[in-house]
């Protein structure tokens, strides 16, 4: 009978089998940590020490210390902390002790899903019940019966509340929440890190309501935030609240060994670039673990390669594990379900679990020997978030990242210096955008009236004022500006999505199971789900079979064609405002507003290998605009002395390695930012590549796009050179270019601007 | 180099077709400074015996009006509204519309009139109106907020004429009173205290009522079906928002009138209202139809009212009707509740021949449960549980039937295995 290999001799087997052995890109090890600890701070109530006791804490981490230490100083804070460090004691902590103090006092705490918030409740309460104090916990959203509603606003000392809650619950009924305004001493923001984008742009401006509110019950709460490991924690938490802010990143929580895996498919059609699917080589790879009994957690993009993968895996462990040893973690779990996967992790009944990135946010199912990434997660932060499932304390572990054929993997996985050195993402956020702002100040004004003069947060208000008076909005009074509308504005307003509506994907293949599989932006959806489009969704091929632009659905059945299709859009690109402006020799780099005017025309049906046009067809949608901001590249006409077709290639190439390499640099999903070539840009006339916010008005991706861009190109350039393509594969420069010379051209261009616009000099204009 | 500037107003009309405040009106000119004090057509106003009442700096309007006790507001005058008052003293009846204890001068009827429907800070009260009883007058009291800024002397004005035992509203439990708390809440600093009050609302007493013959339980329909008023040019109350957001831009009284006058109707339907409900639940009402009897009984039963809702009951059960039948059913319920088991099961035998399926139903299920419990003869429990399945299995479902066939099943099984029990161990 074969013997159960353990972990080191499973690595071992990876080093020395060629099967193996030639994927691997990088081997990267981290050296295990001691836990570096302080004792328990000696004012802690004793029932509080006690209850920490039964828990087995005796001592606490130093970044724990140091949290309570500032909360208790009276000073804000952010803590930055990796999976599994204990995060919750930095705010727990204070919080108790200080209700301990005051029994009137009252904390509020904010997490971006209702499953963190109910995993924060049991978590809470289990300490308040073992100490025994007179403390009442509770969460308040959708799920919270009517009943209790009144005890949680009059009695609740801690409230687990998410911000779309706060945003249309709390906030607009507030003064049903008069004792815990106007004894609110902490706010507690969980998983900081979430709040980027227009999301956090949203959230950040519920913090100024929440803020504004306060200060009329007479409260000015300290915010404990704590975030996963990202470059700009301080700048965000003190972007997200306007408070001053320290920093807390003395993380003292003790680390295993890890070893981090770099591995990279083999190619299996040398002159197209195209490499054997990352999800069959994380299956054989998490196959062979789990036949050896070794507790694996494997993450993939998408549902669809959960089910794939879960299928596969269970089938192939069925009988020597059982069933019920490998599991799907789907997002939306309930706690128990959770409680469930955590209580089989601990007991060794199950082995495996496989999980899309819903389980990156904090919520925890226990640790793991090996974590098999499927792709690139997209950010540097969410890599090591999923990384950090893998590694209990004192034990070695393995994380193993398998790339696909996408550009940016495919970046990522050829620059291991670039993930393990640098510094992860920055998470940028707009709160004064001025759509999502007018939003919110609605909602403001509902909640109180506007005096003159009164800022919004650090946004000066008057002239938002003045137009909502004029748009008949509000009323202005004297120097007050009072809500004058029938309607509740919370209501109109969500958090999570942009505000136009997106277009909803529905597969229609199975009728008995007809279901939503994703959502794109109607923009986007003006190309990709035109009637008869090919949509390409988790590499399963669905063709359009009917767009009901009206109703924004997209219907769509499974289909397996030898063709893609590719539709063109007619893109007018008008700048209308020039905030900034960088000139050298070679052109400009330009920031500002801009109006996209976007119109479908035909489609063409391209087959696979050949790029034969087999077929077109017409699309007849309407012209969308979008007024956002932008960001544009253009080169002097002398610099860039090509054909006009070669040009354009060229541009489209570019165009097309940048849009995988941006959202790396800016921390967004590839959809938030658009990439448009022109050969001729309508305000200046020179061929132009433009970065644009999909959001209306922007939220400052393509501002920061703006501040790094000569670095953009750089990584691309290296990017497009280091592919094995001979004239440019779906992994660097796309398939749009027809010419041979197109990814030399590609790399000309990218290498144009190098470090020459800096010395130059900056001239920036406002 | 050219730069275009544009200032944040010139973002926002850029930007308007994402931020949703389309509106086909021309943009109001505002008007940023006037005197405070100063109170726009106050001629007009004058003639509708509307006054400012002026507090620090600031003012609302006060509009007063006086009823004699023999002004008639559809089927009732509002003499009658004391007397109804003395019913209830003289009456040991014990309701939650009882104004036991109370004079006439101590309720005070009560509506508002808001910019917005729902709940919510943002919805703010423009008119608080109110009416009780003075003397021999009825005294109509309406607080008018002239402009938002003026929320100070609106509630200043009001709370200095509250001093009243109950507040009696239409649905004011769910909306009115919460919505005042709320605005309240927001001034409190500034005025004084909310004071506490028994609150009648009327809204749940019309529901119980009437459901059965009016589609919606709103004042307007009872008033119509109910109480004979007739409204002449009234505005609905729906408008109320609109006219109000269009006089203080406007600051014209002549849209306001027509608000301020259909709150005076809604306030003295609720002096009607009070009046025929406490004759209908006192039974005092010579026009009280079957049905209204049976809904009293209904309610006076719930209320554990047994011996009033027996008599609710008995004044009816003579006859065949359909109310007769329904009165007989209760009254079977209120037997069992007394335990006086021959007087239910005679009912309840009389009704499972004649009543509609359900009753019919519940009634073998009932003459079921006596059987085996009270009566020991398990053979009659399953003749009449059978008869009940026979029902359901012939019904051709006119009505939502509310027993289930399998729980019927059940109780036969389980009898039959008690009488074969019973025979094995003979």
């Amino acid at each position: 009978m074969k013997v159960r290999k353990n972990l080191p001799e499973i690595m071992k087997q990876l080093i020395s089998e060629q099967q193996y052995k030639e994927n691997i890109v990088h081997w990267h090890t981290i050296e295990e940590k001691e836990a570096k600890t302080a004792s328990l701070p000696d004012n802690i109530h004793p029932s509080l020490k006690d209850a920490l006791q039964k828990r087995g804490i005796s001592r606490l981490y130093t970044h724990q210390k140091t949290s309570y230490r500032t909360a208790m100083n009276g000073d804000s804070l952010v803590a930055v902390t990796p999976t599994a460090s204990g995060k919750t004691l930095c705010y727990n902590l204070p919080v108790l002790q200080t209700i301990v103090n005051d029994p009137d006092a009252r904390a509020l705490y904010m997490f971006p899903t209702k499953a963190l918030a109910q995993d924060q409740k049991s978590e809470i309460n289990e300490i308040i019940q073992e100490s025994g104090l007179d403390i009442n916990s509770y969460t308040y959203d959708g799920d919270t019966p009517a009943n209790i509603r009144q005890k949680v606003r009059r009695a609740g000392h801690v409230v687990i509340t998410n911000p779309d809650m706060l945003h249309s619950a709390i906030l607009p009924h507030h003064t049903k929440w008069v004792s815990l305004f106007e004894n609110l001493k902490y706010v507690i923001i969980d998983e900081l890190h979430i709040y980027r984008g227009v999301f956090g742009s949203h959230v950040a401006n519920v913090i100024r309501r929440l803020r504004r509110i306060c200060r009329f019950y007479g409260s000015d709460p300290i915010f404990i935030c704590t975030s996963a490991t990202i470059a700009n924690p301080l700048e965000l938490a003190e972007k997200l609240t306007e408070k001053p802010m320290k920093l807390v990143d003395n993380n003292g929580a003790p680390s295993g060994k890890k070893h981090f895996v770099f591995y990279n498919p083999p190619i299996v059609n040398k002159p197209l670039n195209i490499r054997r699917s990352a999800t069959l080589e994380a299956r054989k790879l998490a196959g062979e673990l789990l036949k050896n009994k070794i507790q694996t957690i494997v993450f993939a993009r998408s549902r669809v390669r959960v089910e794939i993968l879960l299928t596969y895996l269970q089938e192939l462990v069925k009988h020597k594990l059982g069933p019920k040893a490998i599991r799907g973690y789907r997002g939306g779990y309930l706690p128990t379900q959770r409680r469930e996967i955590e209580k089989g992790l601990r007991s060794g009944e199950i082995y495996g679990v496989v999980s899309t990135n819903a389980l990156e946010l904090g919520v925890d199912i226990g640790q793991l020997q090996v974590c098999v990434m499927t792709g690139y997660p997209g950010t540097i932060a969410s890599s090591w978030q999923q990384a950090g499932r893998a590694g209990r304390r004192h034990d070695e572990s393995l994380v193993i990242m398998v790339a696909s054929s996408s550009p940016l993997d495919q970046y990522v996985i050829q620059n291991p210096d670039y993930f393990f050195n640098k510094s992860p993402e920055t998470a940028r956020i707009n709160p004064d955008n001025l759509i999502i702002l007018v939003d919110h100040i609605k909602c403001a004004a509902y909640e109180l009236p506007f005096n003159a003069g009164e800022r919004f947060g650090t946004f000066e208000t008057e002239e938002v004022l003045e137009y909502l008076a004029e748009e008949r909005v509000l009323h202005q009074n004297g120097d007050k500006f009072y809500w004058m509308k029938d309607s509740f504005p919370a209501h109109n307003i969500s958090l999570r999505s942009a505000s136009q509506e997106n277009v909803i994907i529905i597969d229609q293949s199975d009728i008995a199971n007809v279901k939503v599989i994703g959502e794109m932006d109607r923009f986007s959806a003006m190309t990709l789900l035109h009637d008869e489009a090919i949509y390409l969704h988790q590499g399963t091929q669905f063709q359009v079979e009917m767009l009901d632009w009206e109703e924004k659905k997209a219907f769509v059945r499974e289909v397996d064609v030898d063709y893609f299709t590719d539709a063109n859009l007619a893109v007018e690109l008008k700048v209308l405002e020039q905030d900034k402006i960088r000139a050298s020799s070679i052109g400009e780099i330009g920031f500002g507003d801009v109006s996209v005017v976007a119109m479908a025309t035909i489609f063409k049906k391209i087959k696979f290998e050949t790029h034969e046009n087999i077929g077109s067809g017409p699309i007849t949608l309407p012209e969308e605009e979008l007024h956002t901001s932008s960001t544009w590249l253009s080169f002097n006409r002398e610099s860039l002395n090509y054909k006009q077709d070669r040009l354009e290639q060229g541009l489209i190439g570019t165009a097309h390695a940048l849009k995988h390499i941006v959202p790396l640099f800016v921390m967004c999903d590839p959809q938030d930012v658009h990439v448009i070539p022109q050969v001729k840009a309508a305000h200046n006339e020179k061929p132009t590549i433009f970065f644009y916010d999909r959001y209306p008005g922007g939220v400052g991706l393509s501002e920061k796009i703006f501040g790094g861009i000569e670095h953009i190109m750089h990584e691309t350039m290296e990017m497009v050179s280091r592919c094995a393509c001979d004239h440019g594969c779906p992994s660097c420069i796309g398939t749009d270019t027809s010419s041979e010379m197109a990814k030399k051209d590609v790399l000309l261009i990218l290498g144009s601007f190098k470090k020459d616009v800096n010395s130059a000099g900056d001239r920036i204009v406002h | 180099m050219q730069v275009i500037e544009l200032s944040i107003k010139n973002k926002l009309n850029r930007l308007k077709g994402h931020l949703g405040t389309d509106n086909d009106n021309q943009p109001t000119s505002v008007q940023k400074h006037e005197n405070i004090a100063d109170v726009p057509f106050k001629e007009v106003w004058a003639n509708e015996g509307v006054y400012p009442y002026y507090f620090e700096d600031s003012y609302c309007l006060v509009r007063e009006k006086e009823y004699s006790l023999d002004y008639r507001h559809g089927i009732y005058s509002f003499g009658q509204f004391t007397a109804a008052v003395d019913a209830w003293n003289s009456s040991s009846l014990k309701h939650p519309l009882s104004a036991s204890g109370h004079g006439p001068e101590n309720l005070f009827f009560f509506d508002t009139e808001t910019t917005g429907l729902g709940g919510g800070t943002g919805n703010t009260i423009f008119l608080l109106g109110q009416a009780s009883l003075h003397g021999s007058k009825i005294k109509l009291k309406q607080h008018i907020l002239p402009h938002p800024g003026a929320e100070i002397p609106l509630y200043k004005s009001f709370l200095e004429s509250i001093d009243y035992s109950t507040m009696v509203t239409y649905n004011g439990k769910a909306f009115d009173w919460p919505q005042v708390k709320t605005r309240h809440t927001l001034l409190r600093e500034h005025v004084p205290k909310l004071p506490p009050f028994g609150h009648f609302d009327l809204y749940h007493a019309a529901r119980r009522m009437w459901k059965h013959k009016l589609e919606r339980i709103k004042l307007a329909a009872v008033e119509k079906d109910v109480l004979g008023i007739e409204r002449k040019d009234d505005i609905p109350g729906f408008l109320a928002p609109m006219i109000y957001f269009d006089f203080i831009e406007r600051k014209d009284p002549e849209g306001m009138i027509g608000i301020i006058k259909h709150n005076e109707i809604d306030i003295l339907s609720l002096i009607s209202l009070y009046t025929h409900l406490s004759f209908q639940i006192l039974q005092l009402d010579e026009r009280q139809t079957s049905r209204e009897v049976y809904e009293v009984g209904r309610w006076l039963s719930t209320l554990g009212e047994s011996s009033q809702a027996v008599s609710a009951f008995n004044k009816i059960s003579d006859g065949e009707s359909s109310e007769a039948l329904d009165a007989r059913f209760a009254l079977a319920f209120e037997h069992k509740k007394h335990k006086n088991w021959d007087e239910a099961a005679k009912l309840w035998k009389d009704i499972a021949e004649k009543g509609l399926i359900n009753m019919k139903v519940i009634s073998c299920i009932e003459l079921a449960k006596i059987y085996e419990h009270r009566i020991k003869d398990i053979g009659q429990a399953i003749i009449y549980s059978k008869k009940a399945l026979n029902l359901l299995e012939a019904d051709n479902g006119t009505e939502k039937v509310k027993i289930k066939q399998e729980d019927l099943h059940r109780r036969i099984v389980r009898l039959e295995r008690k009488i074969n029990r019973a025979k094995t161990s003979l």
